[in-house]
């Protein structure tokens, strides 16, 4: 790169997602129509916009999305199976290839909690990963986790224990505790 | 078109256009956001992808082997929880900052510097120098 003032990659994504006051995008153009390197960077971050989309097509993510995301995922002609186990409680679930997406709705009381943990646990209630510091709002009183439907796909039949914990600076609580009994019909 | 009677439609069902005299202005000032909204989004991709869409994935930029599918999947399952939220929803609909930040419950501000954290991270994670 030869450029004495590159465009940071952060503001090119900015661009591309129209996320630019006018005047930002204006100044901004004016460097990239004369500049090569900050060109290439900007060919870089499209090809990487474009590959974070795909891979949010594909589901294979782990993550805590809003209503707002299902509603374009069906939007898009996406199919999302969903799941609201109750509080404490258990739930048959299984995914077929005609899925796209797979959601866990996991309804708590958020009203107290500054900090949300979601453990991973298996059939045996043994931790098996963590998501930490998951986004939520207090309000709301409903979790939308997002599992990969390409790991459930795969999986074999299988129970998976999802442990909400609010954590504070005295330790963690038990928040509410769900039971996806999974039932492989995939052959 | 549609989007715009579609919208009106709306509105008055849900009895949000009580007033037959502010019709006329609702209708124009949906189209005006409307407009802003394709302008903002379809056409600027259009125009830059015209400008710049040849050098997309080029053959020999070294660019293609970075954004191995795997790797990227691992770096992107790599971020804070909300890092991920934010750069997945951003990119999959184009939420807005502000729909992000309602959502995780902070300012747009705060949306955008975790945005570009994430967006550096991902970078560095794929081995993209600066």
């Amino acid at each position: 790169m030869s450029c004495a003032t590159p465009l940071d990659a952060a503001v090119l994504a900015d661009y591309w997602l129209g996320m630019l006051s006018q005047p930002e995008e204006e100044a901004l153009e004016e460097h990239l129509f004369t500049c090569d390197d900050c060109s290439t960077r900007l060919s870089e971050m499209m090809a990487l916009a474009e590959e974070l989309r795909k891979l949010a097509n594909e589901g294979s993510l782990r993550m805590i999305v809003n209503e707002r995301f299902l509603e374009c995922a069906a939007a898009k002609g996406m199919t999302a199976r969903q799941y609201a186990p109750p509080r404490g409680g258990k739930v048959d679930c299984t995914v077929t290839l005609n899925d796209d997406l797979l959601i866990g709705r996991l309804a708590a009381d958020f009203s107290e909690s500054r900090r949300i943990d979601l453990a991973i646990c298996d059939g045996e209630g043994i931790e098996r990963m963590r998501m930490t510091d998951i986004p939520f709002r207090p309000g709301e009183g409903t979790l939308l986790l997002h599992e990969s439907i390409t790991r459930a796909k795969a999986a074999p039949s299988e129970v998976m224990i999802a442990r909400i914990l609010a954590v504070d600076d005295s330790g963690e609580r038990l928040v509410g505790e769900y039971t996806f009994n999974h039932t492989r019909t995939i052959p | 078109m549609q989007q715009v009677l579609i919208i009106t439609l709306e509105a008055l069902r849900a009895s949000r256009l009580n007033e037959p005299e502010k019709l006329a202005s609702f209708v124009l000032g949906t189209c005006r956001m409307t407009v802003l909204d394709i302008r903002r989004g379809t056409r600027r991709r259009e125009r830059i992808l015209a400008t710049y869409g040849g050098d997309l994935y080029p053959s020999s930029s070294g660019w293609e082997p970075r954004l191995d599918h795997e790797r990227l999947t691992r770096c992107v399952q790599g971020l804070k929880e909300r890092e991920r939220s934010v750069v997945v929803m951003t990119f999959f609909d184009e939420h807005t900052g502000a729909a992000v930040a309602e959502f995780l419950g902070v300012s747009e501000a705060n949306v955008r510097v975790i945005r570009h954290r994430a967006i550096h991270q991902l970078r560095n994670c794929l081995g993209v120098t600066a």
